[in-house]
């Protein structure tokens, strides 16, 4: 039986690199569109395109904008798409209209006397929201992004459905050759819960570190 | 310098400033905006910013403005030394902010406190590294709301002290407050506002002997 795991272990490991590959790259995508589209919402014109936009891509199943990205954009473009990419530009977008919402909410609950402090000081807007909003906003909103930053992780799985061989894909090819699903699923399962613990851990860390050492 | 035209500005049903005309144009001179709560000393303040605009009139100011809030707001992810340097090293390119910070918080006596966040300051405080933070950036005219409100009477002391020691570098001040012993000790001349209106605009020998004088106008 322990012999078994390991050996699941050892071949379910072999997923590992594009599920870390595939959360990290997710993570940033989302990060750089979440931060432009929470503050270009503050542009005028940037304001319906973004709604619009945040809330097509929170309306509709990730699986679907999955399967959008691999089969459909190509043919739209004439040009192939990988699974990785389309992977992390699914993940991505999905997962920055959520952090848009998260980091909006946290703008929106900050004093309207930060931006008007700002403005007096004649502080440049691009520097108001580099380093005194967002600042506030991602030491507010920090476990709420690291929430969404699990869910990305989690989600990573889906990129089975079309043949990535991340843990999940490695854990159902085993179980195909093996007939065996507990043993399989449950490694599998094991390696999410332990990188999703290491997440969890690296957030409470990052809390601690930027959130509680200035008594505010 | 200071110039409102026929200022009035509407929220909803309510006027809160009717046809404000006002002329400040004494440098290193203290103006008290007084009146009681919801008079519009703070929106007068604010339109003059350029924080709200009024619905019609027009307000022209040479100079830079600085503003000092009620509730400080003071940036809380910054150190006091960062809050007063951010602004001169990003916006004027100064080369040597910090020393004037360090000196500015020496004279407002908060020179420990350098490195300490907002959180961990008093309200007096808190006024005090604001009034450095507007301070540092030079301004012509420094606009006050309420700038002793919430505050103990020693820290009250400290903003008559410090506002005193800024009118004498030629700043203008404007200076907004329902505190009426507050103003009388530094205005040179009090504004009272009424529902939104001027209704009277008093030199220092009308409440020298009394301030009943001013206070018949609440």
């Amino acid at each position: 039986m322990i012999e078994n795991f390991s050996h699941y272990a050892f071949f379910i490991a072999s997923g590992l690199r594009l599920t870390l590959i595939l959360t990290f790259f997710s993570l940033v995508f989302s990060l750089i569109c979440g931060v432009s589209f929470a503050t270009l919402r503050y542009q005028y014109w940037f304001r319906f395109v973004i709604d619009g936009f945040v809330s097509v891509l929170r309306g509709t199943p990730m699986i679907l904008q999955l399967n959008f990205f691999y089969f459909a954009v190509p043919g739209l473009l004439g040009l192939p798409i990988d699974i990785l990419t389309a992977g992390i530009c699914t993940l991505g977008l999905n997962s920055s209209a959520y952090v848009a919402e998260i980091l909006r909410g946290g703008i929106e609950s900050l004093p309207k006397g930060q931006f008007e402090a700002a403005k007096t000081l004649r502080i440049p807007t691009w520097l108001m929201w580099k380093d005194i909003i967002l600042p506030q906003v991602f030491r507010n909103e920090l476990p709420t992004l690291v929430n969404e930053y699990i869910t990305i992780l989690k989600d990573t799985s889906l990129i089975s459905t079309l043949g990535g061989m991340d843990l999940m894909r490695q854990s159902q090819t085993l179980a195909a050759e093996k007939f065996d699903y507990f043993g399989p699923l449950c490694v599998a399962g094991l390696y999410y819960y332990l990188l999703i613990l290491v997440v969890t851990h690296l957030g409470k860390w990052a809390e601690k570190r930027w959130c509680h050492d200035n008594n505010r | 310098m200071i110039t409102i035209v026929e200022l009035s500005k509407v929220l909803g049903d309510r006027t809160v400033l009717k046809d404000i005309s006002l002329e400040i144009v004494t440098r290193g001179s203290i103006v008290g905006l007084a009146g009681p709560s919801g008079s519009g000393k703070s929106t007068l303040l604010r339109c003059i910013q350029g924080l709200d605009e009024g619905d019609t009139g027009t307000i022209y100011g040479l100079g830079y403005k600085g503003f000092l809030f009620q509730d400080f707001q003071l940036f809380p992810h910054m150190s006091v030394l960062e809050n007063i340097t951010y602004a001169p090293i990003h916006v004027l390119g100064e080369l040597d902010a910090e020393n004037n910070a360090r000196q500015l918080l020496r004279q407002l006596n908060l020179e420990e406190f350098a490195d300490v966040f907002p959180g961990q300051l008093s309200g007096g405080q808190k006024q005090r590294v604001a009034l450095a933070r507007a301070l540092a950036m030079h301004p012509d005219t420094l606009l006050c709301d309420e700038p002793t409100s919430g505050l103990d009477v020693v820290s009250i002391q400290d903003v008559v002290r410090i506002l005193q020691t800024v009118k004498k570098t030629g700043t203008i001040l404007v200076v907004a407050s329902h505190d009426l012993e507050f103003l009388s000790s530094i205005a040179d001349r009090i504004v009272i506002l009424k529902a939104g209106q001027i209704v009277a605009d008093l030199m220092p020998q009308a409440w020298e002997q009394d301030l009943k004088t001013l206070k018949q106008y609440y």
